[in-house]
């Protein structure tokens, strides 16, 4: 069985997957982080002070114009004041300047679309490639069973997901550090919040040091990436060409994207899995697409579908033809 | 038959994997069970407040202070902030007014304990409030009688003293300005009436601020007697970008001079 993972681990070197990802996560993180630099700049221009007090005031202030022209944003912009407002009483930065907020941000940000993309980069021809260049015969004619194949064909999808995550924390981590600095692993963060409605529930707001909260973010961006990762690959095995699994899989994605925005009244949206791909809008505190979605009943939703796509991968690859 | 480098790979995206299922598994614990606070809030350091030369310029009230009605989205406030800074004043600005905002709003908003703060450190503290006290959405305009105005004024007045005495609890020497009311119905059917209510409204107010030496009361109703219209942004009642720059040239004027620049 670890041979097994380890030759398919070597496809995966060979075909420089994870020097593309890496590349990438590179380009992009540059553009983000100058970006950052540049707002930072300006918003002192404007304000003539880097006094985060003020600049989370102004914010506060801000948001409150917006909310008698918000529509059906106003419950969650309700949330974001009385949580930045929560902050502001209880002293503590959200945003400490250095490369750990900068990470946080940005996972936060990446984990809903960007790392699954570049998990689908891996996992989208991984059975399907063999399929197209009929090195899936020599595969077979293997004294192994077709359960094992596939098997150690996740095993190895499971683990360079875990590869590409950890790549792009270190990566974040590098690039932010020069751009930023190495200060602010230990400064606060407030995580707890719960939602009701518009209502802010801090009866179990707790702070916790940074460095413990971005292994958490990394934690459920895993999950989620696994979650994906897991779809494509029943997708690869299902479709013949790479390109439709990508496109299926894309589609999948941006459509979770934008209905995250719309399904507030479409209730039974909630079993979707990519309406579920915001966990780490839970643990921040922010309003969730739907009402009544947890945390909990998220994982749930996103595992049944992850156990839904392994059964129909492995029944499907175990009967199928092949010619 | 594997090269050493995929084994090293293997083994470490196997610990990867093992740190991100940790990760995982403590987040939701958190979640589901909670847990008491690991950090510290900090002590909280007082940051040392902005270089002498620096004019810290604080602005509260509604949708005036806000700007809206600029097309630019700078209001008077903001026009001041790029007057000062053309003479060279070296100025922090942060704006708190909020649309639609009345003097009850204002006195609640001023107990915030970061509003005071900022207050505190300011040395200009610019405002607008009054104008939706009065004006209500445009209500007052088909119903002017003598006994519901003086009723409003009545109470307007009184919850501007109490936020001039929150402001100078924890400030005393800002120089607060008052921006006075104009009529933006000038030109309208009771427009006349409406001018005379204005005038009132603003003696009383000039009145009540003259009670603090620190103030200075700033009348607009001049500015905008003549040509309202040109003045007035389509809403026809918040100024556009030239009214805005009249009243901000006005405050600019008297501001030279304050915060340590001579």
């Amino acid at each position: 069985m670890v041979n097994l993972v380890q030759n398919e681990m070597t496809k995966l070197v060979g075909k420089r997957r994870f020097v593309i990802i890496s590349i990438i996560i590179i380009a992009l993180l540059s553009m983000f982080s100058y970006a950052q630099v540049k707002q930072a700049e300006s918003i002192k221009e404007r304000l003539g002070t880097v006094d985060w007090r003020t600049e989370l005031q102004q914010q506060i202030v801000d948001m409150q114009n917006r909310l008698s022209s918000a529509g059906q944003w106003r419950e969650q912009i309700q949330i974001q004041i009385k949580q930045s407002q929560y902050y502001l009483d209880h002293d503590v930065n959200p945003a400490e300047p250095g490369a750990p907020t900068f990470m946080r941000g940005f996972v936060q940000n990446s984990a809903e679309l960007f790392l699954p993309l570049l998990i689908m980069i891996i996992a989208v021809d991984l059975v399907s490639s063999e399929r197209s260049m009929g090195t899936i015969k020599l595969l077979l004619t293997r004294p192994v069973s077709r359960f094992r194949i596939l098997l150690s064909k996740y095993i190895a999808l499971i683990l360079s997901v875990s590869l590409v995550i950890f790549l792009f924390g270190i990566l974040s981590y590098i690039i932010s550090v020069i751009m930023f600095g190495n200060q602010g692993w230990s400064a606060p963060v407030l995580t707890g919040f719960s939602t009701q409605g518009d209502t802010l529930d801090i009866s179990a707001v707790r702070l916790v040091s940074q460095w413990q909260y971005i292994i958490q973010q990394f934690g459920l961006a895993w999950f989620i990436s696994i979650v994906v990762g897991t779809l494509s690959f029943m997708l690869s095995i299902l479709m013949r060409s790479s390109a439709a699994g990508m496109g299926t899989m894309l589609a999948c994605l941006i459509a979770g994207a934008i209905l995250s925005n719309m399904v507030s009244s479409w209730d039974s949206a909630k079993y979707l899995f990519m309406v579920n791909l915001g966990l780490m809008d839970y643990v921040s505190g922010s309003a969730p697409p739907i009402e009544g979605m947890t945390l909990g009943f998220s994982l749930a939703v996103l595992a049944a579908w992850m156990l839904g796509s392994l059964i129909v991968s492995f029944t499907v690859f175990t009967r199928k033809d092949v010619y | 038959m594997h090269s050493k480098k995929v084994r090293w790979i293997t083994g470490f995206a196997a610990f990867t994997c093992l740190l991100w299922v940790f990760g995982l598994g403590w987040a939701v614990k958190d979640y589901l069970i909670g847990t008491t606070s690991t950090a510290t809030a900090p002590s909280v350091s007082e940051q040392p407040i902005a270089a002498v030369e620096q004019v810290k310029i604080v602005a509260l009230g509604d949708s005036l202070t806000r700007g809206t009605g600029d097309i630019e989205g700078k209001g008077y406030v903001g026009y001041i902030g790029d007057m000062l800074k053309q003479k060279g004043t070296d100025i922090s600005l942060i704006n708190l007014g909020i649309k639609g905002l009345t003097s009850p709003g204002l006195a609640e908003q001023m107990q915030e304990k970061e509003i005071g703060r900022q207050i505190g450190q300011a040395n200009v503290i610019l405002m607008t409030i009054g104008g939706n006290d009065l004006f209500l959405g445009g209500q007052t305009l088909s119903d002017v009688s003598e006994a519901s105005i003086t009723g409003l004024e009545d109470a307007f007045l009184i919850n501007l003293k109490a936020i001039m005495t929150s402001i100078r609890s924890v400030n005393k020497d800002a120089t607060v300005y008052l921006l006075g009311l104009y009529n933006p119905f000038s030109e309208f059917e009771n427009g006349a009436l409406l001018s005379e209510v204005v005038r009132g409204w603003n003696y009383k107010t000039a009145e009540q601020l003259a009670e603090d030496p620190g103030t200075v009361f700033v009348p607009t109703y001049d500015l905008f007697q003549k040509n309202v219209n040109d003045y007035l942004f389509t809403d026809h009642f918040h100024p556009n970008e030239k009214g805005y720059q009249l009243m901000a040239e006005r405050v600019a004027a008297l501001i030279t001079g304050v915060g340590g620049q001579s």
